[in-house]
C-alpha cells in the first residue's frame, strides 16, 4: 500500500502583512497630523552654538510670528489682544504662570516690533519666561 | 534475512516568502523617496520682564547691557555698554564677560525696527558662553 503523502508547512502571512498595513497607514496619518501644526511658512534663524531640543512639552505653546508681523498659534490668526485674553486664561486654568513653557517662532525677517506684540502679551499673563525658536541645523 | 528498515521520510519545511520579501522592498523604496529630513530645532530661554516690574524701583544689579539696533540705523547693529559693535566684536566681549562669569546678567534690548534675527543671533551667541541669565527688553525709538 503506498504511504499516503504528508503536507508541505506553510505560513499564512495576510493577517500579518495587513496587520502592518494598517500599523503604517495609521503613524503616516498622524506624522503627517502631528507637522501640520507647524507653519512652514515661518523662516527660522540659524543658531549652531545653541542646544538642541531633544524633548517636546506637550504643553507648550507655539507662537508663530510671520514676517508681515501676524500672530497665530496653530495656524490659527489672532491679534495680540486676543492672544493676551487666551493666554491669561490658560494661565488662571493652570494656577502658575511657570507651568505655561512658551515657545515664540518668529520669522527671521519679522521686525522686533512685531515681535513685542506676542512677548507684551506674555508678560501681561504673567508668564516671564520666553523660548525662542531656532534652526540648530538644517535637515539634510 | 535482515529487514532493510525505511526511516520515516521528512519533506523539508517550506515557507513562502517571496510576497512579503516583495512588499518590503516596495516600502523601503517608498520611504525612502517620501521621507524628508528633519530639522534639528533649538530653544533659547530668555527672560521678558513684565512692564510693572522694570518700572519699579528695584535695586540696580551691574549687568551687561547690549542694545541690537536696526542694520539701516547707520551703526554696525548693536552697541554693547554704549559702544557700538559688530556681531563678532560682540562675541568676543562675551566670550572675556563668560570667562570671568558667565551667571551674570545680560539685558538685551531690541529696538523697534531691528530684526527677529538679530536678536535670535546675539541669544546663539550668549548660550555659546554659555550665559543663561538673559533678559530681552523693547526698546521705544528705531
Amino acid at each position: 500500500m503506498r504511504k499516503q503523502e504528508e503536507p508541505y508547512l506553510t505560513g499564512n502571512l495576510t493577517a500579518m502583512i495587513d496587520v502592518v498595513f494598517q500599523l503604517i497607514i495609521f503613524f503616516v496619518c498622524a506624522v503627517s497630523l502631528q507637522n501640520a501644526a507647524n507653519d512652514d511658512s515661518i523662516t527660522l534663524t540659524l543658531a549652531p552654538d545653541s542646544r538642541a531640543v531633544r524633548t517636546k512639552d506637550p504643553r507648550e505653546i507655539r507662537i508663530d510670528v510671520h514676517k508681515d508681523g501676524s500672530l497665530s498659534i496653530a495656524r490659527q490668526k489672532m491679534s495680540p489682544e486676543l492672544l493676551g485674553v487666551l493666554l491669561k486664561k490658560t494661565v488662571a486654568d493652570c494656577g502658575n504662570p511657570d507651568l505655561v513653557p512658551i515657545i515664540l517662532r518668529g520669522d527671521e525677517s519679522a521686525l522686533h516690533e512685531k515681535v513685542q506684540g506676542a512677548l507684551d502679551a506674555c508678560s501681561q499673563a504673567g508668564i516671564v519666561k520666553i523660548k525662542f525658536a531656532a534652526l540648530r541645523e538644517k535637515g539634510r | 534475512m535482515a529487514r532493510k528498515r525505511y526511516k520515516a521520510e521528512h519533506r523539508p519545511c517550506e515557507l513562502n516568502l517571496t510576497a512579503m520579501i516583495d512588499v518590503a522592498f516596495q516600502l523601503l523604496s517608498f520611504f525612502l523617496i517620501a521621507i524628508k529630513p528633519v530639522d534639528v530645532l533649538a530653544n533659547l530661554e530668555a527672560f521678558r520682564p513684565s512692564p510693572e516690574r522694570t518700572s519699579s524701583s528695584a535695586p540696580s544689579v551691574p549687568m551687561i547691557k547690549i542694545m541690537v539696533l536696526s542694520p539701516d540705523s547707520g551703526i554696525s547693529g548693536y552697541v554693547v555698554n554704549d559702544t557700538s559693535m559688530t556681531m563678532s566684536q560682540v562675541e568676543n566681549r562675551l566670550r572675556k564677560y563668560a570667562d570671568t562669569d558667565p551667571t551674570q546678567t545680560v539685558l538685551i534690548m531690541c529696538s523697534q525696527k531691528s530684526t527677529h534675527k538679530q536678536l535670535i543671533e546675539l541669544l546663539d551667541r550668549c548660550a555659546k558662553y554659555k550665559m543663561t541669565n538673559l533678559s530681552v527688553v523693547s526698546l521705544a525709538g528705531n
